[in-house]
């Protein structure tokens, strides 16, 4: 019993680390390129839901496609602006960039917000459902459910729409796809855009049960960063099962060790994987 | 080109020094009848955290000083010091210890502060009071790590209770209040955030369960930035305890009560400080705040007459660490005022030796007397208690505001 409920936990949890973890393959598989500065997203989109929260009196699970959209049209600029300029440059340059971001955006989030703690307060926050001596917070599985009903969307997106398709083609090979008549730098705005704005709706529907402030990303760039690993990087069917497993171990640990050792663990699993199956867990043909 | 420079340079000294020289003269015959009419302000050093992690509660203390020294200004100043103006000058001293000791080097060599206030975090305090020491400058503070006044120094000077006192009053006084229910304490759980403001006030928690021979079914500590209270809760749920102590800041405080809500745990929970006694406490939980019980070293509503003027300025209740602060600004401002000397030897003298009970010294507990290490030995922590949205003093009894609540009954 408690290791179903600690199993019942954890998915819940992770399936919120997956709908994050996809925005940071997802620009990895369509650009080869490591954002750094993916977590920061997620807290723009965590403020984002606050404030539609704080003065519109917005549910922070609507608010989640406020910052979808805010942060989405934020990410079409910063990868036309930024990011489109190192697409061929060293890797270092990369990695300069998009830290570089982190430390700008965080900061500007610290003048900007302020350094203090903000929570929303919701009436389904201290609700449960319970079912044969399981208990499930609600707020938990309602950002699980959205989180679910996002990673679909994403999904039958890329698969059935032209613009999917193009996305695609782009990652495979962009020489091919422009000789196709696609044009690959919109392509890569929307991707990119996409990718910081799943990452932002992960933000906003975590809120019912987590406070927002400006460093609130670096609680969640590790956690991200092994989801991805553990799935395979660029494989948004990986970081989907990369996140439910870094939720699970995270959970299933405690059951045995103290909690402070449950990321030990995770990062343990995280070395073995990369020790035994640099590839990932999911191969990809 | 080269040479004019130079030249101008020399002819500009000469000019300086002549000015300067003339300047001294009329500033020597000028001085008497200028120091009479208007005194020398006295410079007092105020070091906070005003940037990082701990930026808010640094705003939090610097508000409560700055309503005091306001208050003595617009009152005309320290008397006996011919109405001398209070002047703070307030510095940053970040999240490093190293910084904080820097600041407060620099504000006694340059700005001759006659003594020092802060810095709210016991990491900075310590870093601070060494070098206060070396100069023989006065450090009044609120950090309550135990070893502040447990080195021997001689111009320390703590106002409120040590963390280990601290932990012992959440865990005594709880316990007391059950008592006054008619429930007898068998089994406690603890559980805490595992930096070194958690990890010193369990300490104390667990001494004071030994010593009143409660089992304690469950001693977990946890990682500051944790995401997902459950697995604690479920081992809360499992635990069979009657009480549980929370010791945590804000954001992990906000989920563990709301966790334990969700899983219909509704055992006594007693907060630790931090987290459990500010604005964003009720803020971020509204009605489930409602009951719950919070170990304060300083409450507000012990001095309405005094702390509701910081409400009416800014619009908040007194918290805490503002209060405590302002409570430092007031007795270094009676020391002064009863010394008739800004110098630092005097002040400490008169800070070791004297009883402080005017203004805003009489904010905590009615007054203040500094034992020979420099520790207040009328501070005294109460256990506070949110009802319909305020926090309460509850216990002891002599203290208490209003009777304290257990499991939805007043007791």
């Amino acid at each position: 019993m408690e290791i179903l409920q600690a199993l019942i936990n954890g998915l819940l949890i992770g399936g919120v680390y997956a709908v994050v973890s996809i925005g940071l393959t997802l620009v990895f598989g369509v650009m080869s390129i490591i954002n750094f500065a993916q977590a920061e997203f997620l807290m723009l989109g965590m403020f984002v839901a606050f404030f539609c929260w704080q003065y519109l009196g917005l549910d922070p699970l609507l608010g989640s496609l406020v910052a979808f959209a805010v942060v989405f049209v934020l990410g079409t600029f910063v990868q036309r602006i930024l990011i489109e300029r190192v697409l061929h440059a060293p890797e270092v340059a990369q990695i300069f960039l998009t830290v570089g971001l982190l430390i700008v955006l965080e900061n500007a989030a610290l003048i900007a917000f302020g350094s203090e703690f903000r929570s929303v307060r919701v009436p389904y926050q201290t609700w449960a459902v319970e079912f044969g001596g399981l208990i499930v917070g609600v707020p938990y599985l309602l950002a699980f459910t959205i989180s679910l009903i996002a990673g679909a969307s994403l999904w039958a997106f890329m698969r059935f729409t032209w613009i999917g398709q193009a996305m695609r083609a782009t990652a495979q090979d962009p020489t091919a796809a422009l000789s196709l008549g696609i044009n690959a730098k919109l392509i890569r705005r929307i991707a990119f855009g996409l990718g910081v704005g799943m990452t932002a709706l992960g933000g906003a529907v975590i809120l019912p049960y987590f406070t927002a402030s400006p460093t609130v990303g670096g609680q969640f760039v590790v956690l991200m960063f092994t989801a991805v690993v553990l799935g395979g990087l660029g494989n948004v069917l990986g970081a989907v099962i990369g996140g439910l497993t870094v939720g699970v171990i995270q959970t299933l640990s405690t059951l045995v060790l103290p909690i402070q050792l449950q990321n030990l663990v995770l990062f343990v699993v995280f070395i073995l994987v990369l020790a035994l199956r640099p590839e990932g867990l999911l191969r990809q043909k | 080109m080269k040479r004019t420079p130079t030249a101008k340079a020399s002819v500009d000294s000469g000019r300086r020094g002549l000015l300067a020289a003339a300047g001294a003269v009329t500033a020597a015959t000028a001085m008497p009848s200028l120091a009479s009419a208007q005194p020398k302000a006295v410079n007092v050093g105020v070091i906070l955290p005003l940037s990082g992690a701990n930026a808010q509660f640094g705003i939090n203390s610097r508000n409560g000083i700055e309503l005091v020294a306001e208050e003595i200004n617009a009152a005309g100043g320290i008397k006996s010091l011919g109405g001398a103006k209070i002047n703070l000058i307030v510095a940053d001293g970040t999240s490093t210890p190293t910084t904080a000791a820097n600041v407060a080097q620099r504000l006694i060599t340059q700005n001759q502060c006659v003594a020092i206030l802060g810095a709210f975090a016991s990491s900075l305090t310590i870093a601070i009071s060494e070098v206060t020491e070396r100069r023989g400058i006065p450090l009044l503070t609120m950090s309550f790590a135990d070893q502040i006044t447990g080195r021997g120094f001689k111009n320390v000077f703590q106002v409120v209770s040590k963390a280990s006192v601290i932990g012992r009053a959440q865990f005594d006084d709880a316990v007391a209040i059950a008592q006054a229910a008619g429930e007898k304490i068998e089994r406690a759980a603890i559980m805490y955030e595992d930096t070194a403001y958690g990890t010193a006030q369990a300490k104390g928690l667990r001494a004071a369960a030994a010593e009143a021979g409660v089992e304690l079914v469950m001693d977990d500590a946890y990682p500051l930035g944790i995401t997902d209270v459950t697995p604690l809760i479920s081992k809360l749920r499992g635990s069979g305890a009657q009480m549980v102590f929370p010791v945590s800041y804000l954001n992990d405080s906000l989920l563990l009560i709301r966790t334990m809500r969700q899983q219909r745990i509704d055992i006594p929970a007693v907060g630790g400080a931090a987290g459990y006694v500010i604005p964003d406490f009720v803020k971020g939980l509204g009605e489930y705040s409602e009951d719950i019980l919070s170990i304060s070293p300083a409450s507000h509503d012990l001095a309405p007459e005094l702390t509701d003027r910081f409400r009416a300025k800014y619009g908040y209740f007194m918290v805490h660490e503002a209060l405590e602060h302002a409570v430092c600004m007031g007795v270094l401002a009676e020391a002064m005022e009863i010394a008739a000397s800004a110098e630092p030897g005097k002040v400490r003298e008169t800070l070791r030796s004297q009883r402080f009970d005017k203004g805003w010294s009489t904010a905590m507990t009615g007054a203040v007397r500094f034992d020979e290490t420099g520790l207040n030995t009328l501070a005294k922590p109460v256990m506070v208690q949110w009802q319909k949205g305020e926090l309460v003093t509850v216990w002891p009894k002599d203290l208490a505001k209003a009777p304290a609540r257990w499991k939805n009954r007043t007791i």
